[in-house]
């Protein structure tokens, strides 16, 4: 259960290897954290990173995830519900879609399969769940990208344009439920899945986007940006002629 | 039953459950026999718990509402009352017969049930003890449907004691016997005295204590944070201090004015606290008769004043320490300083000795409640820091009013809890009567 301050007792960590999926539970208040779900491809190795920052008492079960074996994804979350309520599922797995081993159609495939199709499975899965025990917050981690189609990212930006509008759907079916979505969009974000890309304008380090998620938690809003000036980037890009937009997005 | 969104009284947790309000005790003994849901069911009446002790989030809420009986014995000074009766309609119908509850709480606006359920405390609790010294009789409505009358002692004592102070997870309170006291008129002889510091204002309760009725003292959480502030002090009014405008029977009431709503903005900062607070401290003293109301319940001529926090609410931490540790009321006070809390809000008193229930607050020593808001910066790790030092004092802190102790901490506070769980689950074994607050703490 959550307290009066909106410390967690009970926290899923789905993509647990996850740069921002790591900074937004170091970000977290741990006063009150007795359970941390590791949910990953190598959860050995995630916990290993997260035991760097959370505190001893914080009991953390392991839980092997696959991303592109959905039929394993209910099981998956009876596991997160089996030791009592939830209050948090932070879903994080997320790949760029730029494997160069890959040529575009797979890389697509890829993109999609991980960032829409495992990880919107898992939220509505997670969802029902928390609908049962009457509350609890789901926070994905959509993208800036998703604001409009650009060359250099759009088969990412689709796939997190598809979690995105499931998320906002969920959240309004889950209305008076109890439960709750949050939808972060991050710009670029320095960690170690960007590391080979060049740098965008306001890129920010992890550690902020976590900080600026927990808040996002805590506001009870459906959605925000990391940094938050992107909020008034997005609307301009929006509004941008196609002629123009085609030239500033070139990079 | 339809989904009603409630929260404490602070304002800071909120749960979503289905509210079933019966109309009639078969239909609620039913509903109870037959209750399968594994979220539970938790009891509410007026929701003045600070925390989450009334909340059921995905379960069910069982309004004591109609539970409103109240029936004065002949010829003696019991009542019978149900325990969806507010303690402010009882005092009212009990002060036309010239009687009063011996234990009344800062606000009239609690349920009888409540006021079992959290065995609450007032001024006079160096006299009288907690709430439920005078509670004679319990009927409680258990998990598998039956009722049965409980009382202090003989057999069924075991069941009676855990349910005094149990929060509502042993089973619903249908209605009480209590002993009330004769009251010559709804008015209490104040005297109130303006101190400078922490180590006056314990002295002045302390020996107080000795000839009055009702200590308590307000203390200002602002500024220095010093621990001045004013001591009241009273008696109720007998035959001998009457006085011609004395009305027996008759209560003086109070304007209540409603705190509007006005969308969750926050008055509270350290300089309207300050202000408000210097005009507290200054102000006239009280010296004579004061209508029972004013001086009992002086928050209640301000309806929702909860709201004066704001949207994020606020949290009373009110926590009691035994005599000796009086450097850990200043450690609390300077706490608050560095925190920045300041509130309009705080309350001190010396209580007397305890009552036989195994969750029952109320312990020799001093208590302190502070209001604090709850979006201050550093505030949860202070809060714990302090909880910490308090386990090693041997003090506690107060689960009616608390929505942020960690769990681990309750059983060192609270020392007879094993003792309370084994009675409740042989009363309950289907783990049926369920709070926010017992999963967050664990209590069952």
């Amino acid at each position: 259960m959550l307290n009066a301050f909106h410390s967690p007792q009970a926290v899923a960590l789905i993509g647990a290897t996850s740069d921002i999926g790591q900074s937004i539970l170091k970000a977290m208040p741990h006063d009150n954290l007795d359970t941390c779900f590791v949910v990953a491809r190598d959860p050995k190795r995630a916990a290993n990173s997260l035991q760097e920052f959370l505190p001893s008492r914080t009991k953390l079960v392991k839980v092997n995830f696959q991303a592109e074996k959905t039929q394993s994804h209910r099981a998956i979350v009876d596991q997160l519900f089996a030791e009592g309520d939830l209050d948090i599922a932070i879903i994080a797995a997320g790949v760029l879609g730029n494997n160069p081993d890959l040529d575009e159609a797979a890389n697509a495939l890829d993109a999609m399969s991980v960032n829409y199709v495992a990880s919107a499975h898992l939220m509505l899965l997670v969802a029902e769940r928390m609908k049962s025990q009457g509350h609890g917050q789901i926070e994905i981690i959509s993208s800036f990208a998703q604001t409009r189609p650009r060359v250099d990212n759009f088969i990412y930006g689709s796939s997190k344009a598809g979690l995105d509008f499931m998320a906002r759907g969920l959240n309004e079916s889950l209305n008076g439920t109890g439960v709750s979505i949050c939808i972060l969009r991050p710009g670029f974000v320095r960690t170690r899945m960007t590391k080979f890309l060049p740098e965008a304008p306001f890129t920010v380090n992890s550690d902020v986007v976590g900080k600026l998620a927990v808040k996002l938690l805590k506001s009870g809003e459906t959605i925000g940006y990391a940094p938050p000036i992107l909020k008034w980037v997005a609307l301009i890009f929006k509004l941008l002629p196609t002629s123009i937009f085609r030239k500033i997005s070139k990079r | 039953m339809r989904k009603i969104e409630s929260t404490g009284w602070g304002r800071t947790l909120r749960s979503i459950s289905s509210e079933f309000e019966p109309r009639s005790l078969e239909e609620l003994q039913e509903y109870v026999g037959g209750h399968e849901s594994s979220r539970g069911v938790i009891v509410h009446g007026l929701r003045r718990s600070y925390g989450d002790s009334s909340l059921n989030i995905g379960g069910v809420s069982i309004n004591a509402a109609f539970l409103s009986g109240l029936t004065f014995h002949q010829d003696t000074e019991m009542v019978t009352v149900g325990t969806g009766v507010s303690m402010r309609t009882l005092e009212r119908a009990s002060l036309e017969r010239q009687l009063f509850p011996p234990v009344v709480p800062g606000t009239g606006f609690v349920s009888i049930g409540g006021a079992i359920a959290a065995d609450i405390h007032g001024k006079s609790h160096h006299i009288t003890g907690s709430f439920s010294s005078c509670v004679k009789r319990i009927r409680l409505l258990y998990a598998d449907g039956q009722i049965r009358d409980l009382y202090p002692q003989g057999p069924g004592a075991d069941h009676f004691w855990a349910t005094v102070g149990g929060l509502g997870l042993t089973g619903m309170i249908l209605e009480a016997d209590l002993q009330l006291i004769q009251m010559h008129e709804p008015s209490v002889l104040v005297e109130e005295t303006r101190v400078n510091n922490l180590e006056e204002m314990l002295g002045l309760l302390s020996s107080s204590d000795e000839n009055f009725q009702h200590t308590v003292a307000w203390i200002d959480l602002s500024g220095d944070f010093r621990g001045r502030g004013v001591v009241g002090k009273g008696n109720y009014v007998t035959k001998n201090s009457a006085t011609k405008k004395s009305s027996p029977g008759k209560i003086k009431e109070s304007a209540s004015l409603p705190f509007p709503n006005i969308g969750g903005i926050s008055f509270i900062n350290k300089y309207s606290v300050r202000a408000f607070n210097e005009i507290w401290f200054r102000k006239p003293l009280t010296k004579g008769i004061t209508s029972i109301d004013a001086f009992m319940h002086p928050l209640d001529r301000i309806q929702n004043w909860n709201r004066i926090y704001g949207g994020r609410g606020f949290l009373q931490y009110q926590f009691v320490v035994p005599e000796g540790n009086e450097d850990f009321l200043a450690h609390v006070l300077a706490t608050m300083k560095d925190l920045g809390a300041a509130s309009f809000l705080g309350v001190l008193k010396k209580f007397g000795e305890g009552s036989p229930a195994h969750l029952s607050f109320p312990k020799p020593g001093w208590t302190l409640a502070l209001d604090i808001p709850a979006h201050l910066d550093n505030l949860e790790q202070a809060l714990n820091s302090l909880d910490s030092q308090l386990c090693a004092r041997d003090g506690r802190i107060y689960l009616i009013k608390d929505a942020r102790l960690k769990p681990e901490f309750v059983p060192v506070m609270y020392p007879r809890l094993e003792e309370w769980r084994a009675i409740r689950n042989n009363m309950d074994p289907r783990g049926m009567w369920q709070s926010d607050q017992s999963r967050r703490l664990k209590l069952c």
